[in-house]
């Protein structure tokens, strides 16, 4: 692999994680061009998850090779980290600590601290000044959705993940987290997002791969996949008012069984 | 360009900034660890002549002791790692150990809050004073003890990864070392149980701190009680390390 090729920000290759007898995935290869939103979409336990635990270092993998900005993830995993910033599917911070202080803490975490007076003003551009001192457990799901992308790009990380980040949130919520993660990008920062929304990866994603039973079985942006699978029976069959979207393609690759 | 990482130090000082304020945010866990070894002070009062000052001091440290290491360490260690607190952060440039160091240094703070709130009380309602010596060796044997405690916890969320389990195991454990040891040393659950307890965390611990206490009368039974603190330490620690796991799933 190409370690010093500077074009990705994130190269994986080979990626095989099981746990016990169970292959979560199994030989996945794909790579996230810089300053780019790219998805990774995949029905339920297809190993999504797992793929981004794996480069964010929380899980163990036995095969393969993640790359993150040129940092091997497995041999020098707090340098990866530090190049990445992160949006656990269901984040949580101590109870106990208001608003303010759980940005101190991240602040701190990640050696970009910040005074009191810095975090007034992160939170005053995110309209959230009034919930400075709040525990996190106080706020509405969409405030708490923006304290968690403030934390996650809180030292300007080359590559920002998000898993589900849109999964709750009511459509005004949700629009003004795509425009903050297009802000994101904007920024030169690269996004890897993973969504069980069609309508999302439609919305955000340059590019975007299919994972179904721990394989990548589909990578391009969203509409080269619908110029390429439109005309198939499966997905014409799928297709309803006779207009083919990505969700149709998604359901003819992945099939219409329901997942655990 | 080369990524830069944080200092260690620089982020061991922001979790125990952090870990701190969860800790005196918390009145409730902080009051119910001294709670108990003050109730013995002021109930035991009368008693203080006939059973000496060490012994009623001592018996209150080993319990607030048991209180920190079971009931305070181990249940936020099991609740953080189930609502993801722990794999929040390990996604940042924060060594493991980090985390656990942090943890572990603000209970050792409340060890020393604990050791001085029963030294003041004893002074103070129960007239026990000890020697200046005897309360430095007393606060260097409560992080002993402490440790005994702690490395027991470890070893509870390191074998039970249910936070509701690891609750009712610690109530229970703490309980059953609490009745069993007070009422087992002073001989009314028999003769076995009483040397059984002699050499169990709570009789090992409790030992140790009235020896400390009266350092005149420290011998081989004290440093025999020490190794086995020790000991304690090492296996339960090791065992509950080993198996430990930073997420529930």
């Amino acid at each position: 692999m190409a370690i010093e090729d500077d074009k990705y920000i994130l190269q994986v290759e080979g990626l095989y994680v099981n746990y016990g007898n169970f292959v979560a995935v199994n030989n996945v290869k794909f790579e996230v061009l810089k300053g780019e939103i790219f998805g990774l979409l995949g029905p339920n336990g297809a190993g999504k998850t797992s793929t981004l635990s794996a480069i964010e270092g929380l899980l163990k993998f036995k095969n393969g090779t993640i790359i993150v900005d040129g940092q091997d993830v497995q041999k020098k995993p707090l340098h990866a980290r530090a190049s990445m910033g992160v949006q656990l599917q269901s984040t949580s911070f101590q109870p106990e600590l208001n608003v303010v202080q759980i940005l101190q803490l991240f602040s701190g975490v990640y050696g970009v601290p910040m005074s009191k007076d810095q975090i007034k003003g992160t939170l005053k551009d995110i309209n959230l000044e009034d919930a400075a001192t709040k525990k996190f457990g106080q706020l509405s799901g969409g405030q708490q959705q923006r304290v968690s992308l403030v934390i996650a790009t809180i030292h300007n990380p080359r590559l920002v993940l998000l898993d589900e980040p849109t999964t709750g949130l009511d459509p005004q919520s949700r629009r003004q987290l795509w425009e903050r993660i297009e802000a994101i990008r904007e920024k030169g920062h690269a996004v890897l997002l993973t969504t069980h929304s069609m309508e999302e990866a439609e919305a955000v994603c340059d590019r975007i791969a299919i994972i179904d039973h721990g394989r990548v079985i589909a990578i391009d942006t969203p509409q080269s996949l619908i110029d390429k699978h439109r005309d198939e029976p499966e997905v014409i069959a799928v297709s309803r008012r006779g207009k083919v979207t990505l969700e149709d393609v998604f359901i003819a690759l992945t099939g219409s069984a329901v997942r655990a | 360009m080369e990524t830069v990482i944080p200092k260690t130090s620089t982020v061991f000082i922001t979790l125990l900034r952090a870990d701190l304020a969860t800790l005196f945010s918390n009145r409730r866990s902080v009051i119910i660890s001294l709670l108990v070894p003050v109730i013995i002070l002021i109930s035991w009062k009368g008693m203080i002549p006939q059973m000496g000052g060490p012994f009623a001091l001592s018996t209150a440290i080993t319990i607030g002791l048991m209180a920190i290491g079971l009931m305070g360490y181990t249940i936020s260690i099991s609740r953080d790692r189930d609502k993801g607190i722990f794999q929040r952060l390990r996604v940042a440039p924060v060594p493991g150990w980090a985390i656990m160091a942090s943890r572990i240094s603000i209970q050792l703070v409340m060890i020393m809050i604990l050791t001085l709130a029963v030294f003041i009380v004893g002074f103070e309602y129960d007239k026990i004073a000890l020697s200046a010596q005897g309360y430095l060796l007393t606060f260097a044997v409560a992080i002993l003890g402490g440790a005994v405690y702690l490395s027991l916890g470890q070893l509870i969320v390191g074998l039970v990864k249910n936070p509701e389990t690891v609750n009712a195991t610690t109530r229970l454990t703490y309980f059953l070392f609490m009745m069993v040891g007070m009422f087992g040393e002073m001989g009314a659950l028999g003769p076995q149980v009483k040397q059984g307890v002699h050499w169990s965390p709570y009789g090992s611990v409790k030992l140790m701190l009235a020896a400390s206490m009266d350092p005149v009368k420290w011998n081989n039974d004290t440093t025999a009680t020490v190794l086995v603190s020790l000991g304690y330490v090492i296996i339960f620690a090791g065992i509950g390390i080993k198996n430990f796991k930073w997420n529930t799933k």
